[in-house]
């Protein structure tokens, strides 16, 4: 009877524990998405430097853009996909050159490594990889100036990693494929940057 | 004895107290996305009201695979339209699957919608994940070049957001037009679910974080998504209805997790298509399968 009873209060204590763990370990992962991520003067010189690789990108686009045929909200097929071709084309040769790391940099990727590492941890990072990984991504080419595959599917971007990342202008978009960040002209679908291995 | 009984209905209830909520996500790689062939169709009912000068509408979502089974659902979509003439379909998203060629455009949503278009019936879309951010400029979508946008019929405001990137700006603006709406009814269309009890992708809680209290603190009576290809009306969630009607051109069957508490109705057996009729205070709706077969019915009342 002795023994009947110290097994019930063995297994009540544990279960008592185990439930609050798992309430902390819920409210941890709640304030972890809404902890601010740190910005130090060295992070803030980062986005500043990004920033300004952006607003040349937009500058340059938007010389290049007036060369494209108009498009209209009211636009055919056809002319969608005239207007995309052409701006594809125009950004790719107005940028032969263009090289890996010209926008995230050394010290603006360290920066947002760090935010998608505060961002996702445990559960909610396992949840975003694996979110990411079952997308039809397969026939993209990492490699800066070509195209995102109009077959390949787009990832969501996690609408709370959003408020931290540094703000794009309506041209741009950021992406994930597999653990890579992309950033990618929002209508030509032209890979501008990417970071490899961005997501822990 | 009964001491003991008593120690172990203790720790049966503190278990119970202290487990989880069944998830409302649970991850498995996905089942069929066939839908069965068969043509044999249920006779046509109709659960709505049909009342003159009401709003009537149809959803689709997940439409655009281009397959005849697509084609079926808006055969039955506009035999349906001769019983309950709507004005207008929301689509979910996922309009254009695997590529966006004009001869795209034609097999995912000219064609199999045509009887529709020329009875001069507007379809207002949303992008989805397979979705070019392009589709905005495509006349038959009525975005008006827009990601995320509103529109007003009779006393209901129409939100359709761009949930594959809900970005401050989106926010900002969705928080400033909901400030100053004077509609009696508000409804969002978006891709993503805040809520669903699909197994391949289920409820989006990184989206829910963000525009679940908004949605809260403005009023907002319904939300209507897909990418879940699947139907499913939630109970409703802290005063919010969401629906998921996802499986308007592709099907998971099967994907609907028998143990969620969220689930007030789904179906996961073949494609389906929605109709809405707002009256007054009353949202009346109708889940109506690719063979005509109504998969739920009922009515909201406006808070």
């Amino acid at each position: 009877m002795k023994k009947q009873r110290y097994v019930c209060l063995w297994l009540l204590v544990s279960s008592v524990v185990w439930g609050a763990a798992v309430a902390f370990a819920q409210k941890t992962q709640n304030a972890a998405l809404a902890e601010p991520v740190v910005v130090s003067p060295a992070d803030k010189a980062a986005i500043e430097a990004f920033e300004k690789q952006v607003k040349e990108y937009i500058e340059l686009r938007n010389k290049v853009r007036a060369n494209a045929p108009k498009l209209s909200k009211d636009s055919t097929p056809e002319q969608i996909q005239a207007y995309r071709t052409a701006l594809e084309l125009s950004l790719r040769n107005a940028r032969p050159n263009a090289k890996r790391g010209e926008f995230f940099l050394p010290a603006t990727a360290d920066y947002i490594r760090r935010t998608l590492k505060t961002e996702f941890r445990g559960q909610e990072r396992q949840e975003l990889r694996e979110k990411i990984f079952e997308m039809e991504t397969k026939s993209v080419v990492m490699r800066v100036n070509d195209p995102y595959p109009h077959s390949a599917e787009f990832s969501e971007m996690p609408a709370v990693l959003l408020t931290k990342l540094p703000q794009l202008p309506k041209e741009l978009r950021y992406r994930f494929v597999g653990r890579n960040m992309l950033l990618v002209d929002r209508e030509s679908d032209v890979i501008i940057d990417f970071m490899p291995d961005a997501l822990p | 004895m009964r001491k003991t009984h008593h120690f172990l209905f203790a720790i049966l209830i503190t278990a119970i107290l202290f487990t989880p909520a069944p998830a409302q996500k649970q991850k498995q790689n996905g089942n069929s996305t066939a839908a069965p062939n068969s043509h044999a169709t249920a006779p046509l009912k109709l659960t709505l009201p049909v009342k003159d000068g009401s709003v009537k509408f149809a959803v689709i979502g997940d439409s655009g695979s281009g397959t005849e089974q697509q084609r079926d659902v808006g055969d039955m979509m506009m035999k349906y339209h001769a019983l309950f003439p709507y004005d207008f379909v929301l689509m979910m998203g996922d309009n254009l699957y695997g590529g966006e060629a004009p001869q795209d455009f034609e097999k995912k949503f000219t064609e199999p919608y045509k009887a529709l278009l020329d009875q001069k019936v507007k379809f207002y879309a949303t992008l989805g994940n397979h979705d070019q951010a392009l589709q905005v400029n495509y006349e038959n979508f009525n975005m008006n070049g827009k990601e995320y946008y509103r529109f007003k019929k009779g006393n209901i405001a129409f939100y359709s957001l761009n949930s594959n990137y809900m970005e401050k700006k989106q926010v900002q603006w969705l928080e400033d037009e909901l400030g100053r709406e004077t509609a009696e009814w508000k409804i969002m269309f978006f891709h993503h679910p805040p809520y669903s009890s699909a197994k391949k992708h289920g409820s989006d809680g990184q989206l829910r974080e963000v525009v679940e209290p908004i949605f809260l603190k403005y009023g907002v009576d319904v939300v209507l998504t897909g990418h879940d290809h699947v139907y499913e009306r939630m109970k409703p969630q802290k005063g919010i209805y969401y629906f998921v009607s996802g499986a308007g051109g592709k099907l998971r069957t099967g994907d609907i997790d028998a143990r969620s508490d969220i689930t007030e109705k789904s179906y996961d057996r073949d494609l389906h298509f929605m109709l809405f009729e707002v009256v007054g205070d009353q949202m009346y709706f109708q889940a109506i399968s690719r063979t005509g077969e109504t998969i739920d019915s009922g009515v909201i009342k406006r808070r």
